[in-house]
């Protein structure tokens, strides 16, 4: 099961995400468990996390989230603002798998 | 326009982005007030019952009084003392920050509070008068929780204990741990508050509700400091930064402030002292889809698109941007650092601004009534609510999204032709 967090400002636009990813995910066949968190909650949950993906809008956290992700040892990036306004499930999907090493 | 320019603005822009962000304090505060949201909404369900419209044309004044009078404690335990809860969350989230124990922050500024806050009302004594824990409070509650959470931390690192003998279970020691950091700073608010009894002030409430608060929410109740914080909020926007949120760290304790005080004349039944509230901002220029009020963009969509991609946008944005949720809207179409849609983006809110802070000035419409609506309220429901159960709130957002609708009409047209010919021309 491979864990991915994403991240922006109060969870609802990354929670579009979500299902798309999770639709994606399930036509691949990956076993995924992928879940969207306020921004205010990002250092409380990233314990459960493989993956940490931040909303374009939020990028200015990048650096205090890499800080956070550093010390739980997992990878983080901002998602890509294309991929983001049409909300492409599967184009996320494969940047989180990519950073996470598969 | 110049992409160097570009480049130079967002560069500058970012560092901006990231300093209000990530700074210790405003991220304290803008989760403490985070913390109280939950509260401060359960007291606006309340008051919203409690104000039903036409309920007082239909029951007897008595019945309607009995009614009003039991709903009341729902909204004076939350809304009507929100500084409480503010200040509590600042304190914990600050000592969190600090890696302290964090109740004990948020504890240790709410009696800091208490401490410097005049515990008499019109000669009885023995008595928090609760309008210092709302509006009035708002300014001494935010600054009190810095101070005392930075005092507690302090403190706290200089380790200063009571050396118990051997013998003394460890766990007895330890109680002494955080009493000795909280003594101190406890000790440090209480001399405050004795210096301030010999000042013209005499208390610490006046010295900073008349030195810091009254100037800083009289200026931000003005139309200039409005219009410079909506055109902010757009212009981080544009570059694909979360406005809102990065310009709600500095104007949420005035914009917070000036609702307060429109809840306690709107429940007293007097005249409503403020436009500029939180409310007018959260209802009036983001509850109409989200930043730059993009619902008006979907529906012109709806209406004139005949390009393949702003079709396909318009229906992936419409049930977000009912619940004024807009990124898709704003990364999609895009409004980030797309030069022909920098002039609606800036010109629509700022009209917008003019024209509701206009109707309530003629009495048109009723100013914001104090109430928190929920930001994903859908527009028109979210007018209706914010001006206390007034149905011209939601006819004034409808007339918005009208003249919304008319701003953007000529540029989207432009937009969704140069995509339409691209997709022509691919599809040759």
């Amino acid at each position: 099961m491979k864990n991915i967090m994403l991240a922006c400002s109060a969870g609802m636009s990354t929670s579009l995400l979500v299902s798309k990813m999770e639709e994606k995910a399930a036509e691949k066949g990956i076993e995924v468990n992928i879940w969207a968190v306020a921004q205010d909650k990002v250092v409380k949950e990233v314990e459960n996390a493989d993956v940490l993906l931040i909303g374009p809008q939020m990028r200015f956290m990048k650096k205090k989230y890499t800080v956070v992700a550093e010390e739980h040892g997992i990878p983080l990036d901002v998602i890509d603002p294309i991929a983001y306004g049409r909300v492409d499930g599967e184009a996320v999907l494969n940047k989180a798998l990519e950073l996470m090493g598969n | 326009m110049n992409s160097k320019f570009m480049n130079f603005l967002e560069n500058m822009l970012l560092p901006i982005a990231d300093k209000l962000n990530n700074n210790r304090y405003l991220s304290a505060l803008r989760d403490g007030f985070m913390v109280a949201l939950p509260l401060i909404i359960f007291g606006s369900i309340f008051v919203v019952i409690a104000n039903f419209p036409f309920l007082d044309k239909m029951i007897s004044e008595e019945a309607f009084t009995a009614y009003q009078n039991a709903l009341g404690p729902a909204s004076a335990a939350t809304l009507s003392i929100m500084g409480v809860f503010v200040m509590i969350g600042i304190g914990y989230k600050l000592t969190e920050h600090y890696g302290g124990e964090a109740i004990y922050g948020g504890v240790v500024a709410l009696a800091a509070f208490l401490i410097m806050t005049p515990q008499v009302l019109d000669g009885v004594s023995g008595v928090i008068p609760t309008s210092v824990l709302g509006a009035e409070g708002m300014f001494l509650g935010i600054f009190t929780a810095f101070i005392s959470a930075e005092l507690y931390r302090y403190f706290v690192k200089k380790d200063w204990t009571i050396k118990m003998p051997a013998g003394v279970p460890g766990a007895v020691s330890r109680s002494f741990s955080a009493l000795i950091p909280i003594t101190l700073t406890l000790t440090v608010f209480l001399l405050i508050r004795i210096i301030f009894s010999y000042t013209g002030f005499e208390t610490v409430q006046n010295f900073i509700y008349s030195v810091i608060q009254q100037p800083l929410t009289v200026l931000g109740s003005g139309l200039p400091a409005t219009i410079v914080a909506v055109l902010l909020i757009q212009v981080f926007w544009f570059f694909g930064l979360h406005g809102q949120i990065i310009i709600n760290s500095v104007f949420d304790p005035i914009w917070y402030a000036l609702n307060d005080q429109n809840l306690s004349a709107f429940q007293a039944g007097t005249e409503l002292p403020n436009i500029i509230t939180k409310q007018f901002i959260d209802s009036f220029l983001v509850g109409m889809g989200g930043s730059g009020m993009t619902l008006a963009v979907i529906i012109l969509i709806f209406m004139i698109g005949k390009s393949r991609q702003l079709k396909e946008l318009g229906k992936l944005g419409a049930p977000a941007g009912l619940f004024n949720v807009n990124e898709p809207i704003i990364f999609g179409l895009p409004i980030i650092m797309n030069p022909l849609i920098i002039i609606p983006w800036l010109v629509a809110p700022v009209v917008i601004t003019l024209i509701t802070y206009f109707a309530m000035y003629t009495g048109m419409v009723p100013p914001p009534a104090g109430v928190i609506v929920p930001w994903t309220t859908p527009p028109i429901l979210n007018g209706f609510l914010a001006t206390g159960n007034a149905w011209q709130g939601g006819v004034l957002q409808a007339f918005n999204l009208l003249v919304v609708i008319v701003i953007w009409w000529p540029f989207l047209k432009i937009l969704d032709k140069n995509y339409y010919e691209t997709e022509r021309n691919e599809a040759k």
